[in-house]
């Protein structure tokens, strides 16, 4: 029982921490009128941190863990919001679901084709 | 009083119904289990059904949305353990994505334009391809709808597996690591289940190029805009 509480103050401690990067990314971008939005701004910074050691990956694992695993939880305030769009989409919205559709295949086509280039390039040098 | 007692059931109810849907996915195991999409299903039968206004849930529903931001934050933790993963394919990750995120926004400000819809709505579809945290957080910065963007993501999520394998064949995509890079790339986490499926390297590769494209995003999605939109 200890153990759990423990692992569960562990877990909110964690994610305080890693608010309060946000909240530091989030000053630097209005600080500097940035267009990066703040938490983008937040995860390179713990990034860095994380890399350079000067953050042991201790003190936000198990928060961090927690968070990742359940990622879209904190998303579904969003996603229900399309309650407001249901019409939209049952008529010229539907459009764009069509266009989203295409441009993915797009996007996989492009990434995947411009890494095998690259990969098959440097197979050649090293050969 | 009222609101905190109607925020406070707005959370647990979420919460409640989110693990219940993660249990059925773990149950399950199909593509479109995944608790994103039963637990929004969920939530929209619920509100619907007991005529709530989307503004009442959000009583509740703000909080959970603020952690959002530490959400994001955490996303440098898998980045961090895969660092050597990302150290040994660094080009072929970066430039790939880059060049998925580069065509994809382009063509869906071409095509959404062309096809006559207001600029707030394309905003919204600039960044389908990104992880719904970073992409809710671009398009709130642009001035788009944040719902609509979440819905394109996760239309962009689910219409990249589906068309991933087919995709691949038809322009003879057949490096492990290049498909992991595209289906990180255009549909963000459910594209990492799916490269998991296949190995853990591929699934960290894909959960590399996610990142990637995520900060990428963040960054051009701005000038693009500016530069197709306007």
């Amino acid at each position: 029982m200890c153990i759990i509480l423990w692992n569960i103050f562990k877990i909110i401690l964690h994610i305080i921490f890693l608010y309060s990067i946000y909240r530091i990314g989030d000053w630097i971008q209005n600080a500097f009128d940035l267009i990066i939005p703040g938490s983008v701004i937040g995860m390179i910074i713990l990034f860095v941190l994380l890399s350079t050691d000067l953050i042991k990956v201790v003190w936000i694992e198990e928060g961090s863990k927690f968070v990742v695993n359940n990622l879209v939880l904190f998303f579904i305030p969003a996603t229900v919001g399309l309650i407001n769009y249901l019409d939209f989409f049952a008529g010229r919205g539907f459009l764009l679901v069509l266009i989203v559709l295409f441009c993915t295949v797009l996007v996989i086509a492009s990434s995947g084709a411009t890494s095998q280039w690259i990969m098959y390039r440097k197979e050649k040098q090293h050969d | 009083m009222i609101n905190l007692i109607i925020g406070f059931v707005a959370i647990a109810a979420t919460c409640s119904i989110y693990f219940l849907a993660k249990l059925l996915h773990q149950k399950l195991k199909l593509t479109f289990t995944v608790p994103v999409v039963t637990s929004t299903f969920i939530v929209i039968i619920l509100l619907l059904i007991f005529k709530i206004p989307y503004e009442t849930f959000m009583i509740g529903g703000q909080w959970i949305k603020e952690l959002q931001g530490p959400a994001v934050v955490a996303l440098a933790y898998p980045l961090y353990k895969q660092r050597d993963v990302l150290k040994k394919h660094l080009t072929p990750i970066l430039l790939g994505s880059c060049v998925g995120v580069a065509v994809g926004i382009s063509a869906g400000i071409l095509l959404a334009k062309a096809a006559g819809f207001e600029d707030e709505i394309i905003l919204s579809l600039t960044t389908k391809s990104v992880t719904m945290p970073v992409a809710v957080a671009i398009v709130e910065t642009l001035g788009g709808v944040t719902s609509l963007a979440a819905v394109f993501v996760l239309v962009a999520g689910f219409g990249g597996v589906f068309f991933s394998s087919m995709v691949y064949k038809l322009f003879r995509i057949n490096d492990d690591i290049a498909k992991s890079v595209g289906l990180g790339s255009g549909s963000h986490a459910i594209g990492i289940a799916k490269a998991l499926e296949s190995s853990l390297r591929e699934g960290s590769i894909s959960t590399i190029a996610m990142i990637v494209c995520a900060v990428t995003v963040s960054i051009i999605a701005p000038w693009l805009v500016q530069l197709l939109l306007y």
